[in-house]
C-alpha cells in the first residue's frame, strides 16, 4: 500500500471518506494517467478537478494562445494570461493546486499524424474541443488504442456526453456516423455560449474520469446525456454499440486516422 | 560544604559511560541506545548536530562558589565558555563535543557535582523556593530535606529506571514559591503544635497535558519526609506506564486509576516502611552567617545607581545584617570569566552563598549590610539585567529551538526583543516587580508558562498555508498550598506581535493597577478582555512573498520550518530498544522474503533471530553486552523460564553458536518464533510485566490477545479521526482487529457509525476512566 503523508491525508479526507473511494480509490486516482485534449471551456474545469482530485499524471494538449475572449468560460485562463500559450497557463494553474501531480503539457496541434503518440499510455482520455472533426478524431484513435475516453460538447445553453468504452459500449461514431460537412454547424466560438455550460459539462466530464479510474458507480456508457439549460431539462437517450460502425464495428473501414475536412474552426477573431 | 553527596557508584558507572561513548564515535553503539544511555547521565543532544549539554544536578538549587568556578572552567574549556541557569535550578553546559563529555563529567568529580540523573527516566533536582533559610516569612528552612533526600535517593539503583521523570520540590511556607503542586511530589513546610512537618501534593505536572496536583497526605511530621518519598517511588515504579511515552508521569496514572485506587497501592508502600525510623533523613542544618574574611576592605558607594539597585535587587534576611541578592542574568547565562570574578567575591562569605532560581536568575545570600556596596561594584563589572527594573531579569523562557531539539520557536530571541521593547518605553516595570511573564517555545512547559501571570507558549500558525512562528496566550495562574491553579490560554498571537502585545497589555494594567485589589481582580474586570482585543488587533500577517519577516522568528535567520524539529529528548529510556528491536525484526523478515540469494537468506534470518532474542531481555533488567550473550539471556530467561516454547531452543543455540549457515534450514521456525516474541511483548501489561506466568496460560492469552493493531487517535478532529481509522483498516486483511482510541463528543458519535456503515463490525466499545473510549474493530 501506499504511505499516504499527513498532508496527502488531508488533502483527500474527503475522497477517502467515501465509502466507494476510500484509500484504495485514491491511490487508483494518485496512480492514475489522464490525458485532456484542449485547454479551453472544457478542459479548463476538467483539468482543474483532476488535479485537485491528485491524479497522478496529467497531459493536456492545446497549440492556443489565451484571448481576451475565452475567458468568460476559460476558468483556467487569467486576465494576465492573456498573450499566454494556453497548456503554459493551465499547467500552472493545475500545480497550484496541486503541487503533487505531473503536469505534461503538450503545446501541439492535436491531428492525425500524432494522437496516437500522445495518448498511447494513458489510462482515459478527455474530449475538450469545440469541432465535429476533432471529436471524430479523438474517437476513433481512442477506439483503435482501446483507450476509455469522455466525449462532450457545448453550443448555446445546450450540452452533451457520453463515455465510451472502445469496443465494449457504443462509441461516437456508432451514434453520429460523421461530422457534419464543414461550416454546416456553428461551433461555439460562431454561435456562442453561455459560460457556465462550460463548467457544467467539463464538471460531467471529470466525474466520469473519476468513477472510472475508481470503479465507484455506473458510467456514463451506451447513453448519450443532453441538457438545456434554459429550461434545466436533463435527458438521458439509450444508445447502442451499432456492429456495423466504421470504426468499432464487426468489420471496420476506418483503419486510418486522417484530419477530416472542418479541420478547426476559421473564423477565430 | 556539599549540596548533595554523589553515589558511591558514580565512579564505576562513568567508566562505563566512557566505554559507551566511546563505542558511540566509533560507531560500535547505535544512536537510540547511546541516548538512553546518556541521558540518564545528564547529557542531551543539541539542535546542533553531534553537540551536547550537560545538565548539572543543584540540590535545592544551590552551588558553591568553588564549585561553580569549575563549572566555568569545565565549560570554558570543553563547551561555549557560558554556564546556563535552567528553570529548574541547576546549571548547564552547552556544545560540548561526544569525545569531551567524560572530561566534563570527571571534572566535576573533583567537586563533588554530578550530572547523573540530569535527565532521563530518573529522580531529577530536588527544588526549594531560593530564598528558603532566609526568607522571614518561612515557616522553616526546607533546605536541608532536599539536601539529604537527594543524596539518599540518587544512592539508590533503582532511582535511574523509573517508567518518567520524577520531579520533587519543597516550599517553605503556604505561599508555596516551589510551585509544588505542579510537580510529581512536593513537600510545603507546615508547623503543627509546635512540631516541624509538611503537607504532601502529589501526581501535578505541567507539559502538554497539565494536572494540578492532589493532596497526598495533610500532614507528616518531618522525620516522615523520606519514607513518603521512596513509597511513591517504588509505587511508581511498579505502576506507572512504561509503554506510552507520552501518558507515562505519575499524573496520568492518578488520573487512570482514581484518587482511591491511588491512595491504596501509596499506601501499600507506605505502611511497609513508616514505623521504620532508621530511615529517617539525615538532616544537617545549613548555616546561614557569615564569618567575613578580614582582608576584605568595605567598599562605599555613593551614587544614585546604588540606592536604585538596593531597592530592585537587595533584600533583608531574617538574619539580622544578612542581605540577599538578585543577580539577574540575561537568558540565563554567565560567562565563564565572570563566574570567576563573581565567585571569587563570593567566597569572602563561604559555601553557602549561592542559589539558582528558575528564573534562570541566581541569589546571592548571606552579605552583611556593610560589603553591599563591594557587592554592587562586583556586579558592575559583570554582564547582567542589574541596571534595569527588576521584571526584565525576572521573565523566564525556555532555551527554546536553538538548543532543544524539540522546541518550536525562539522564546529567547523573544524575550530579548520584549526586553528591548520595554526598556525603550515609557512604563514604570518598577511596579511590576512580582509580575511573572514567562514563555515556553512548544507545549512542554519549560519556560513554566503555566504558573505565569502572563505566559506563553509556542505554536506553528499559518496563513495562506505558509507556516509562521505563533504563540499562545495565558494569563492568570494562581499559586498558594493546595490551591494552586493554572494559567488558562486566552488567545493566540503571531510572534512578531508579542513585543507590541506585552507592552500594550502592561501599559493598560499600570494604568488601572491602582483602582482594582489585584492583578486577579483586573483580569477578571478588563484583562482578559485586553488580550482578546490586542491579540484581535495584532492578528494580520502580511503574505509571505510580500514581507518574510512574520515568517521568521526573533533570533532566526531563515522561516519557520518543521523540518528541524527532533523527537523528545528527555525521555528517552532503554525501553525504547524494544521498538527498535520490532522495526529490526520486521525490516528483516521483509529482507528474508525479498532475498535472491542463499547469503542473504542467510543474514536476514541471523538478524531476525538475533533482535528476536535480545527485544524484551531489557523487560528482565538484562542488558546484553555481546551477540552472544543476547542468545544465552533469552533461553535462560526466556525459553528456560517457560516464557517461549522449548521448541526454539535450538534454534536459539545456533545464533549463539554462530552457525549461520544451519538457519536455513530452520527459516520457519524462526520467523515462527519472532512472532512468538512480538506476541509476548504485546501481552505484557504498562508496566512491562507478564501477565503470564509460563507458556501455558500464554497460550490461552493468544487466543485473546490475537494480532490486533492498535491506533491512537485521540485529539485528532472528525473527519480526520475517520480518514486514518480507514487508512489503517486498508492495510489490514478482512478478519483482521484493529483497536483505536477516540475522544469523547463528536468522535465516538461518530467514528463508529461511520466504520459500520463501511461493513466492518465493532466488537467492542467501552469508555476510560480519562473519558476517551476504546473501540474495537474487526475488518470485513
Amino acid at each position: 500500500m501506499r504511505d499516504f503523508t499527513e498532508d496527502q491525508l488531508e488533502r483527500y479526507s474527503r475522497h477517502i471518506l467515501l465509502q466507494d473511494v476510500g484509500v484504495e480509490g485514491q491511490e487508483k486516482i494518485m496512480d492514475a494517467k489522464v490525458f485532456i485534449v484542449g485547454a479551453g471551456g472544457l478542459g479548463a474545469p476538467v483539468a482543474l478537478y483532476l488535479a485537485a482530485a491528485g491524479v497522478g499524471k496529467i497531459g493536456i494538449a492545446d497549440f492556443d494562445v489565451v484571448d481576451l475572449s475565452n475567458l468568460q468560460r476559460q476558468v483556467i485562463h487569467f486576465t494576465d494570461d492573456v498573450g499566454k500559450l494556453k497548456i503554459d497557463s493551465a499547467a500552472e494553474k493545475m500545480r497550484a493546486i496541486n503541487p503533487n501531480i505531473e503536469v505534461d503539457a503538450i503545446n501541439e496541434m492535436v491531428v492525425a499524424a500524432n494522437i496516437r503518440d500522445l495518448i498511447k499510455g494513458y489510462d482515459f482520455v478527455l474530449d475538450g474541443t469545440d469541432n465535429f472533426s476533432a471529436k471524430f478524431l479523438i474517437n476513433d484513435a481512442c477506439v483503435m488504442e482501446g483507450i476509455p475516453y469522455s466525449h462532450g460538447g457545448i453550443l448555446r445553453f445546450d450540452g452533451q456526453t457520453m463515455t465510451i468504452k472502445p469496443k465494449e459500449t457504443a462509441c461516437y461514431r456508432c451514434v453520429f456516423k460523421q461530422p457534419p460537412p464543414a461550416n454546416a454547424v456553428p461551433t461555439c466560438s460562431q454561435a456562442g455560449v453561455l459560460g457556465a455550460i462550460a463548467g457544467m459539462l467539463g464538471t460531467m466530464q471529470a466525474a466520469e474520469c473519476l468513477k472510472f479510474i475508481t470503479g465507484a458507480g455506473d458510467l456514463l456508457t451506451n447513453k448519450l446525456l443532453s441538457f438545456n439549460a434554459k429550461t434545466m431539462d436533463f435527458r438521458k437517450v439509450n444508445i447502442k454499440r451499432n456492429p456495423n460502425c466504421a470504426v468499432c464495428g464487426d468489420s471496420p473501414t476506418i483503419t486510418e486516422l486522417s484530419d477530416g475536412e472542418q479541420a478547426v474552426c476559421d473564423i477565430k477573431k | 560544604m556539599k549540596f548533595y553527596q554523589t553515589a558511591d557508584t558514580l565512579i564505576a558507572e562513568q567508566d562505563q559511560f566512557d566505554l559507551d561513548v566511546n563505542d558511540f564515535i566509533a560507531g560500535k553503539i547505535e544512536p537510540v541506545k547511546f541516548k538512553a544511555i546518556r541521558v540518564a547521565h545528564g547529557v542531551y543532544e543539541q539542535r546542533k548536530e553531534e553537540t551536547y549539554m550537560i545538565r548539572i544536578r543543584c540540590a535545592a538549587g544551590g552551588i558553591t562558589p568553588s564549585q561553580f568556578k569549575v563549572v566555568g572552567e569545565l565549560a570554558e574549556k570543553y563547551g561555549s565558555g557560558e554556564v546556563h541557569v535552567t528553570t529548574r535550578q541547576e546549571v548547564q553546559i552547552h556544545y560540548v563535543r561526544a569525545e569531551n563529555i567524560l572530561r566534563v563529567i570527571r571534572g566535576l568529580n573533583v567537586v563533588s557535582l554530578s550530572s547523573r540523573g540530569g535527565g532521563g527516566n530518573t529522580i531529577r533536582n530536588i527544588l526549594t523556593p531560593p530564598d528558603s533559610g532566609i526568607d522571614p516569612d518561612e515557616e522553616f528552612d526546607v533546605d536541608p530535606y532536599a539536601i539529604a533526600l537527594t543524596s539518599r535517593l540518587i544512592q539508590e539503583p533503582d532511582s535511574w529506571n523509573l517508567p518518567r521523570k520524577f520531579k520533587i520540590n519543597f516550599s517553605n511556607s503556604k505561599a508555596d514559591k516551589s510551585y509544588t503542586q505542579a510537580t510529581c511530589l512536593g513537600f510545603v513546610a507546615l508547623m503543627k503544635d509546635g512540631k516541624k512537618g509538611f503537607y504532601v501534593t502529589c501526581a501535578g505536572g505541567m507539559g502538554a497535558k497539565p494536572m494540578v496536583g492532589h493532596t497526598l497526605i495533610d500532614w507528616i511530621p518531618d522525620a516522615q519526609v523520606y519514607h513518603v518519598a521512596r513509597a511513591l517511588k517504588t509505587m511508581f515504579d511498579k505502576n506507572g506506564n512504561r509503554r506510552s511515552r507520552t501518558t507515562n508521569r505519575i499524573k496520568f496514572l492518578w488520573k487512570k486509576i482514581g484518587e482511591d485506587s491511588f491512595q491504596d497501592l501509596f499506601l501499600e508502600e507506605y505502611n511497609k516502611i513508616k514505623d521504620d525510623a532508621s530511615l529517617a533523613l539525615n538532616l544537617i542544618e545549613l548555616d546561614n552567617s557569615t564569618v567575613v574574611e578580614s582582608s576584605l576592605s568595605v567598599e562605599v558607594v555613593d551614587k544614585p545607581e546604588f540606592e536604585i539597585w538596593k531597592k530592585r535587587f537587595v533584600n533583608k534576611q531574617k538574619q539580622e545584617g544578612l542581605f540577599s541578592i538578585l543577580l539577574p542574568l540575561k537568558l540565563g547565562d554567565i560567562e565563564h570569566s565572570e563566574v570567576n570574578r563573581l565567585a571569587d567575591f563570593l567566597e569572602n562569605f563561604g559555601d553557602n552563598t549561592i542559589r539558582c532560581t528558575r528564573a534562570q536568575n541566581l541569589l546571592l545570600r548571606n552579605i552583611p549590610e556593610k560589603y553591599l556596596g563591594n557587592a554592587f561594584n562586583t556586579i558592575q563589572k559583570i554582564e547582567t539585567l542589574s541596571d534595569r527594573a527588576s521584571f526584565i531579569g525576572q521573565m523566564v523562557n525556555c532555551t527554546g529551538a536553538s538548543t532543544c531539539k524539540l522546541g518550536i520557536c525562539l522564546p529567547r530571541g523573544l524575550s530579548s526583543a520584549i526586553s528591548s521593547r520595554l526598556v525603550g518605553s515609557d512604563l514604570d516595570l518598577d511596579r511590576l516587580s512580582d509580575f511573572k511573564l514567562n514563555m515556553s517555545g512548544c507545549p512542554n512547559t519549560c519556560g513554566l508558562h503555566h504558573i505565569a501571570d502572563l505566559g506563553f507558549f509556542g505554536k506553528v500558525s499559518r496563513h495562506n498555508g505558509k507556516m509562521y512562528p505563533g504563540y499562545n496566550v495565558l494569563a492568570g495562574a494562581q499559586l498558594a498550598m493546595g490551591d494552586t491553579k493554572y494559567a488558562e490560554k486566552v488567545s493566540t498571537i503571531s510572534s512578531k506581535a508579542v513585543p507590541d502585545f506585552v507592552h500594550d497589555f502592561l501599559e493598560d494594567y499600570l494604568t488601572k493597577m491602582d483602582s482594582v485589589g489585584s492583578y486577579k481582580e483586573y483580569l477578571e474586570v478588563a484583562g482578559i478582555d485586553k488580550i482578546k482585543s490586542l491579540c484581535e488587533h495584532y492578528k494580520d500577517i502580511p503574505d509571505f512573498d510580500d514581507d518574510q519577516s512574520s515568517y521568521i522568528d526573533f533570533g532566526a535567520t531563515k522561516p519557520l520550518s518543521l523540518e528541524e524539529i527532533g523527537t523528545a529528548e528527555c525521555s528517552a529510556g532503554m525501553f525504547d530498544m524494544i521498538d527498535v528491536d520490532k522495526k529490526l525484526i520486521n525490516l528483516h523478515n521483509k529482507r528474508l522474503s525479498e532475498a535472491t540469494t542463499e547469503e542473504d537468506e542467510q543474514k536476514a534470518l541471523y538478524k531476525v533471530l538475533f533482535s528476536s532474542s535480545r527485544m524484551l531481555l531489557v523487560t528482565r533488567g538484562l542488558d546484553a553486552k555481546k551477540e552472544s550473550d543476547a542468545f544465552a539471556m533469552f533461553k535462560k530467561h526466556f525459553i528456560e523460564a517457560g516464557l517461549i516454547d522449548e521448541k526454539f531452543g535450538d534454534v536459539v543455540t545456533l545464533g549463539k553458536l554462530n552457525v549461520v549457515s544451519e538457519l536455513v534450514n530452520h527459516k520457519d521456525l524462526i520467523v515462527e518464533l519472532s512472532a512468538e516474541v512480538i506476541k509476548l511483548h504485546k501481552s505484557m501489561d504498562d508496566s512491562l510485566r507478564f501477565n503470564i506466568e509460563n507458556k501455558k496460560v500464554a497460550e490461552e492469552k493468544s487466543v485473546a490477545v490475537d494480532e490486533i493493531t492498535f491506533k491512537d487517535f485521540r485529539g485528532v478532529a472528525c473527519p480526520m479521526n475517520f480518514v486514518k481509522t480507514k487508512m489503517v483498516l486498508a492495510s489490514l486483511k478482512g478478519g483482521d482487529k484493529l483497536k483505536i482510541l477516540l475522544d469523547d463528543g463528536e468522535p465516538i458519535n461518530n467514528v463508529p457509525n461511520s466504520v459500520k456503515l463501511e461493513g466492518h463490525k465493532i466488537l467492542e466499545q467501552s469508555q476510560e476512566t480519562e473519558g476517551h473510549w476504546q473501540v474495537l474493530i474487526e475488518k470485513a
